[in-house]
Parts: C-alpha cells; structure tokens; sequence
C-alpha cells in the first residue's frame, strides 16, 4: 500500500549537510498498521512527510496505492494539482492536533470536505457522521480549545477521515497525550483499521504503542531502516533489537551456580502450558525472573527470563526441550558469583549458541560468568 | 473663542478627519493585507519562497516606512492628481494617507500572519490544500485576531497622520489644533481639538480592542472559567463585530455626497488667517448680493496654493505678498500674477523690558523670524529706525550676515510663530501682527515701532494664474474685497494686528 523505495532526504543549510532519510526502503501492506520507531533525530518524522510528499525527497520514489507520488509532484516547488488530489486520499493526524482555533470542531472536520468541494449539506452531514465514527457527536458546536487533549485528537483523526482515505498517516499521535487516553486513542485508530480496512502507518518514539496497535514495525536510527518486519517475525529474529524494547525482561539470579534462560515466544507456538510441562517432564524446579507477555489470537506471543538450577551444562537436556517446542532460548547467564541487584554496565554479548547481547536491563554479568 | 465658534470647527474638522481616515484605512488594508501575506509566502522556508521578490518588496516596504510622512505627502502630488484629478481637499489627502499607511499595516499583518502555527500549514496542505486555500482558510482566519489589533494601530497611526492634511487644504482635527492653537494661540479651540482627538483616538482602541477580544474569547482561553466567559463574549462579540462594520462604513459615508463642482463657484486658496476670515466675510455677507459663490480652500502651506492656481485647481488664491510671489514665480517657472492688495500684517517691534528704542543699547538681544521673508522684513524696520545699518543695496530677503552695524546687538533667529513666546526671554522681538494680537499684544500700545501701510510690498493680495484678472467673477471678488464694508470688517476684527491696504498692486 505504502511502498518507498531508496529514499534519501539532505536538508542543506548554508554550511552543512544534514542527511534525514539515508536510502529507505520501507513496505506496508494494505490493512496493517505499521509502526516506525527510533529516538528523535532518527529520521521518523522526515519519512513520515516523505511518504504524502510535504516534505520532498531528495531522491528515491514513493507509492502509495499503486500511484507513484514522486512522479505527481512534478519539478516545481509548489504542489500540482494532481498531487493535492492524492493528499486528499491520505489521511494524516498530529502529535499537535494542528486543529484551527478559528473554527468550531464541526468547522474543522468540514475543512477538508471544503477543499475537495464538496457542497455545504454535504459537508455538514459527511462532518457530523465522522464525529459520531469518533465519539464526539456532542462536540460538533464547541471550540477546540475547550476540548482535553484525546477530544482534540479524536477531531484530527475524524478530520484526516473525511477524504475517506485508504491510508492514514499518523505523526507521534499520541505523544501530547497521557497514558489512558493514549490508550483510547489507539483503540480509535485499531477499531477504524478493522471497520474500514484503513491502512496506518504511524511513527512514534513510545514502544508501547507499537506493542499495543501494530501488526509490523521498523526501527529507524540514523536515517536507515534497521529492522522492518511483522512483530512476530522480528520476535523470531535472534538479537532483534526491536524485540528485546517490545518486550523488555530483566530480573537477576536468585542464587548463584543458575543457568538464565530468555525464552522469545513468537506467537508460533499455540498456548500450551510449556513451562510447566517443562517442571514435570524434567523434575526441575523453574523461577520466573521477568516476562513480557501477551495472548494475541490465541497465540503467546513475547519474551520471559527463567532460572534454572545448575550450570549450563546441567541444563542442556531442558533447554533442548525448549528449542523443540519452537520457541528461540537464549542463554542470558550462568550466575557462578554472587551478584548484585544494581544494575551495571551493558554486557557485549555471551559465546553461547543463538545469543546475542543480555537481553534488557544488563545484569552484572560478564563473559567469565557466561562460562 | 466661545463654544458657539469652537463647535462648527470641531464639527467639522470631526468629519473631515473621518472621511480621510476611514477611506485610507480602507485602502491601507486592501493594500497591505496581499503584501503582508506575499512577505510571508515568499520569504525563507515559505509555500512561495522567492528571494528576489521577497527582497525587493521588502525593501519598497522599508523606503515606504522611513520616510516622514510631510514628505511623502508633497512628493505624491503627481501621482495624486493622476488618481484623484486633484492634490488638494480632503479627498486627495486619502492618497498620500493611504500609501503612508500601506506599508506600514503590510508590517503588522507579516508580523500576524508569521505567528501563525506552520502545523496548521501542514495540516492543510496535507489534506491537499493549496496555497490559496491555505491564505484564505487558515493564515487570515488564523491570524484574525492580531490583523484587527494592527488594523487598529493602523487607524491611530493615520488619526496622527491627518493632522498633516491641512498642508493640501484636507482640513480634520489635527489641523484645526494646528491652525487655531500653534499658530493662532487660541487655546481654547486648541484644547477642544485634543480633546476631541484623544475620544477619536480611544473610541477607536475602545472598538479594535472589544473586537479582538470578542474573537479571541473562544479561541485561547483554557477550559475552567471558559464557559462562562464564552456566554458573556458571545453577546460582547455580536456588538463588537457590529461596530467594527458600521464605523468604518459610517467614516467612509460621509464626503461621498459632499464637493458638489459648481462651474459658477469661485474656488479661492486662503490661508485659515485672516485671508478665509474676510474671504467667508465677504461669502456670507457680500457675494449674494452680487450674484457671487465662493468656495474657500484653507491652505497651512505656503506652495499648494500657488501650485493649483497655477494648475487651475482653484481659481484663485489670497494668502501672499508680492517679493514672495516674484520668487515663487520666477523658481517654480509659474505664471500667477496678483490682482488686487486687501490687508497687511505689518511687523512690529515688541518689548516687556524697553519702552523706547534707545532702551535697546549694546548686550541686549532682539528676537527676530527665522524665515527668509519675514526676516528681511525685519531687518529692514530695524534698519529704518536707525536700530541697526544693513550694508547698502540689500534687497528685501536680508540676514543676519547683510548687517553692516549691529550697534552691539545680539540676535536670536526664532520661528515666526515662536517669537512672540520669546519676549520674556529677550529684550525686544520682531513680531507678525497676526501673533502679536494672537499673544495678546496691542499694536497700537505696545509696539515701540511698526511697518508703514503704505508703499509696503508686503500687502497681502488676491492673485490668480495670468489671463484670469479679467474674469467676471474675480473683478466682482476684488471689488469687493476693496470695499469700505470689509475695510470696517478688517478693522474692527484684528485691532491693527492685520490692517486695511488696498488698491492695486505695485510692482
């Protein structure tokens, strides 16, 4: 739906270069929302208005339902007429709402039926059945000003509907806003992807939101895609960076001589209760460290830290368990010292088979204590 | 002067000021509004972004800004006349007024519309707004608020600049305070004027400010109390809205139907005093009789009202003396010629300190006009009075440097209008007869000398562009003017500061 291909975007100012986009090829498919992480100066929010041409590429194309919109704009600064009617197809939502203040809630969700041209009963109607879609049938009279922050965003993404677009570009949505309406607010945004087969791609700097609302996810730093995939193929990823944020474990050793075990589930596994039937099977006695789980379609998907009794090498015939259930075990440490609940220095990595750097917070732990 | 005299003028000079300032607003708006938003568009990082034109129409904006309103005033004259077919009267005002405040609402409205969230910007254009769309429904709308605030600044700003249209015979309050109270020292009208100004000038604010809070009410203020407020805004918002339409229209109203061009009237250039008093004089007391109308422009400046006799704007004008008018003629290649001598306003010596010439000994100071014709006139009654010695065959416009003997004397060159204020400072003055009975000086008690009536190339008379002296009409005026009514009129009315000198003109 949303296809970008080796896009680079240079802002020059008068003594230096400063490079956004250093050739990013991403891909959305049609009904997924698609999340774009990565810190500020990542290059996100160059991509987003890369992608509905605000902002232009410096090269590179980008398409959007089968229509190359780099090839609409045209070589001049301002933007032809045939890109304003594709703007008009894709729809965009603010960190900052960018709602008028000079124009009641009703006034600003007709905005864009004005300049599509529509008539003035049209408008009204086509308005207030997208503020009834959003929940703020109510508020069709008042100001924006005396809307909270999710009321406020609600009209944005009731406004960026009325085109009825096929993609909605969402830009830090839900940043301005506090925890339980940033909630409600991407509930919005799954329950309209659902209902009318919009295509979303946001960005955004808060793995929460990827977590609760995307089907896939790319990790943006330094102007470059660094991971793009479906969540659980990038669970399935070993040392995927992008899954160890989603879902973050920690937790020491209890006692020193455990084998720590990361066990990733990436929702190929049905539910079955395998740690359990691990305990049984084996007669070992298992502690849960941490886990970041959730059950989505029946399917577990996330990561846990257990300990196990022992030295590693006493638990090889476990974890061989594990990885035969499907599911990816790293072996985070063998704690043979005593070690501290203050968290230390990032471990660069162990020399056990399939893993990569300590998932999480980093333990206290070093690569003699691997062995 | 009483309040039955002060009214008419107040009246008056009230609607004059209203139906300049509000056509020029009016233009000043229409004008400044497109280049206030084009300075934004075309500059760095703007939906039209143009260097070139965003620097040119930049700096036309600055040249506009700095220069002094005077004189923009005299240096639109042609264009002026090409515009409105004249440069003089209130409605040729409107031009110079207008351009002088284009530039400078142009400024306040960059300044709104630059404050204007570019989020909103992006919003639009993301919905496949174009740049048209994104002027008219967000930057104005946006903007509003503050485009109302710099509107009323704007009109403020060109209250104050009115006051210089008297200079072309535009009239209003500003230069009713000039006229009556600088150079007339009529106080009390001049006080009227003020104060007539400072309601014009808060009734303006009052307005711009009731609007600009009507339409910001719903738009900043938080939640909390901001329902309340709302309901109280909505009422205020309706009435400030209300005034903010039926002023301007009402500014704007009146003049359209006044100026009616009436072949038969004899449109006359006066100075406000004492040349439009006896001119309305002969108006209301003489003309009809003789089947005369006259249609008198009152002129603060000395050039405009030789320049629209010249150009036939009017048809003739009563306000100079003859060195003056053979300087103007000769340097501004003119062709006015002077018809017939009314009044003078002989020059004489003052003094608080002194109450005979030989008092003025040497170390003593005199105050004389600093202008080159009054000057001269001066140092001219000095010198025949034996008080100084000019060097010999010194023409009428002698200076100080033109004195041969100053017998000890010292100097103070002061503006006409200034000098009689100086007499408590100096020993004597030199004082124009029109200030000396303004300040409350006698002629003919207090003067230790005065100029001589007779003979004197200072008479004041009525002159017309060469080949009008015969009109009908003129002959009828200069009769007139020369008749014993208006010799009593003169007389009685300005107690020797200004006195009868008829008869032709020497040359």
């Amino acid at each position: 739906m949303i296809t970008t291909t080796d896009l680079t975007k240079v802002y020059r100012t008068r003594d230096r270069e400063v490079t956004a986009l250093d050739g990013v090829n991403l891909h959305v498919d049609k009904g997924e929302v698609f999340g774009v992480v990565g810190q500020s100066g990542a290059g996100k929010s160059s991509l987003i208005r890369c992608v509905n041409l605000l902002e232009r590429p410096t090269s590179g194309t980008v398409s959007v339902d089968g229509q190359d919109l780099t090839a609409l704009a045209g070589s001049g600064k301002r933007a032809s007429r045939a890109l304003r009617e594709a703007r008009g197809r894709i729809g965009m939502v603010f960190q900052h709402f960018n709602l008028l203040s000079s124009r009641t809630v009703l006034g600003n969700v007709e905005l864009p039926l004005e300049i599509l041209g529509h008539s003035g009963q049209e408008r009204t109607r086509k308005a207030k059945e997208l503020l009834d879609l959003v929940g703020l049938a109510d508020k069709a009279k008042a100001h924006p000003a005396q809307l909270s922050g999710g009321q406020k965003q609600r009209v944005g993404i009731a406004r960026a509907l009325a085109g009825d677009p096929k993609v909605l570009l969402s830009d830090e949505a839900t940043s301005a806003l506090d925890p339980e309406t940033t909630r409600s607010v991407l509930q919005l945004l799954r329950e309209l992807n659902r209902q009318l087969g919009l295509t979303v791609l946001l960005i955004t700097h808060e793995m929460d939101v990827v977590k609760a609302v995307c089907d896939s996810a790319a990790l943006m730093k330094g102007g470059r895609i660094t991971e793009s995939g479906t969540v659980a193929e990038l669970l399935a990823t070993p040392g995927s960076e992008l899954a160890r944020e989603l879902f973050p474990v920690g937790g020491a050793p209890s006692e020193p001589g455990r084998t720590v075990v990361d066990v990733t589930f990436h929702g190929e596994t049905t539910t079955e209760p395998v740690i359990s039937k691990l305990s049984r099977t084996y007669n070992v006695d298992i502690s849960i460290l941490g886990a970041a789980m959730d059950t989505v379609a029946g399917k577990q998907v996330g990561r846990m830290r257990i300990e196990l009794p022992g030295s590693f090498d006493d638990n090889v015939v476990p974890i061989g368990f594990l990885r035969e259930q499907g599911l990816t075990v790293d072996v985070a440490a063998v704690a043979d010292a005593p070690v501290t609940d203050a968290p230390a220095t990032d471990a660069p990595g162990t020399d056990a088979p399939g893993t990569d750097a300590p998932a999480g917070r980093g333990e206290a732990l070093t690569e003699e204590d691997a062995k | 002067m009483s309040w039955s005299e002060i009214q008419p003028l107040l009246s008056e000079g009230f609607l004059d000021t209203l139906y300049m300032v509000g056509w020029s607003t009016l233009i000043a708006l229409l004008g400044g509004l497109p280049i206030g938003v084009l300075l934004v568009l075309t500059d760095k990082g703007g939906l039209l972004q143009n260097g070139p034109v965003n620097k040119v129409v930049g700096a036309i904006v600055n040249v506009g800004r700095s220069l002094p309103f005077i004189i923009l005033l005299i240096a639109l004259i042609p264009f002026t006349r090409f515009v409105v077919g004249s440069f003089i009267g209130p409605t040729a005002a409107i031009v110079p007024l207008a351009i002088g405040a284009i530039p400078f609402f142009a400024r306040l409205v960059e300044t709104a519309v630059r404050e204007v969230d570019r989020g909103l910007v992006e919003a639009v254009q993301a919905m496949g707004g174009s740049t048209s769309t994104v002027v008219f429904k967000v930057l104005l709308p946006q903007a509003l608020p503050s485009l109302i605030a710099g509107l009323t600044t704007t009109v403020i700003v060109l209250i104050g600049y009115s006051a210089m249209a008297g200079t072309v015979g535009g009239g209003g309050l500003g230069s009713v305070a000039v006229q009556y109270g600088y150079q007339r020292f009529e106080t009390s009208v001049m006080v009227a004027t003020v104060v007539a100004l400072i309601v014009l000038v808060t009734a303006v604010q009052i307005i711009g400010d009731a609007v600009v809070r009507g339409l910001a009410g719903h738009r900043g203020a938080g939640a909390g109390a901001a329902g309340k407020r709302l309901a109280r805004f909505g009422r205020g918002r309706t009435v400030a809205v209300a005034a903010a339409v039926v002023v301007p229209l009402a500014l704007i109203g009146y003049g359209l139907g006044s100026g009616g061009d009436d072949k038969q009237t004899l449109k006359i250039a006066a100075s406000p005093t004492p040349h439009a008093e006896i001119l309305e004089y002969v108006e209301k007391n003489l003309a009809e009789k003789e089947g005369l109308k006259l249609d008198i422009r009152k002129f603060n400046d000395y050039v405009v009202p030789n320049t629209a006799t010249e150009s036939g704007e009017v048809d003739a004008n009563f306000f100079q003396h003859k060195p003056y008018l053979d300087d103007f003629n000769e340097k501004k290649n003119t062709h006015i010629v002077p018809v017939v001598n009314v009044e003078l306003e002989p020059l004489a010596l003052y003094s608080k300190k002194a109450h005979d010439l030989k008092e003025l000994t040497a170390g003593k100071t005199v105050a004389v006009p600093n202008d080159s014709t009054n000057e001269g006139r001066a140092l001219h009654l000095l010198a025949d009075h034996d008080v100084i010695e000019l060097k010999s065959g010194v023409g009428p416009e002698a200076t100080l440097g033109d004195i041969a003997d100053t017998k000890g004397l010292k100097f103070q060159e002061l503006e006409a209008a200034s000098v009689p204020r100086a007499l408590d400072d100096v020993d004597a003055a030199v004082v124009n007869g029109n200030y000396a009975v303004d300040t409350g000086l006698d002629p003919h008690k207090d003067a230790l000398v005065s100029e001589k009536v007779k003979g004197n190339p200072y008479a004041n008379f009525l002159a017309v562009k060469d080949g009008d002296q015969d009109d009908p009409r003129i002959k009828k005026l200069a009769k007139l003017l020369n008749s014993e009514k208006v010799k009593k009129y003169i007389e009685d009315k300005y107690d020797g500061a200004i006195v009868p000198a008829f008869g032709s003109v020497g040359s």
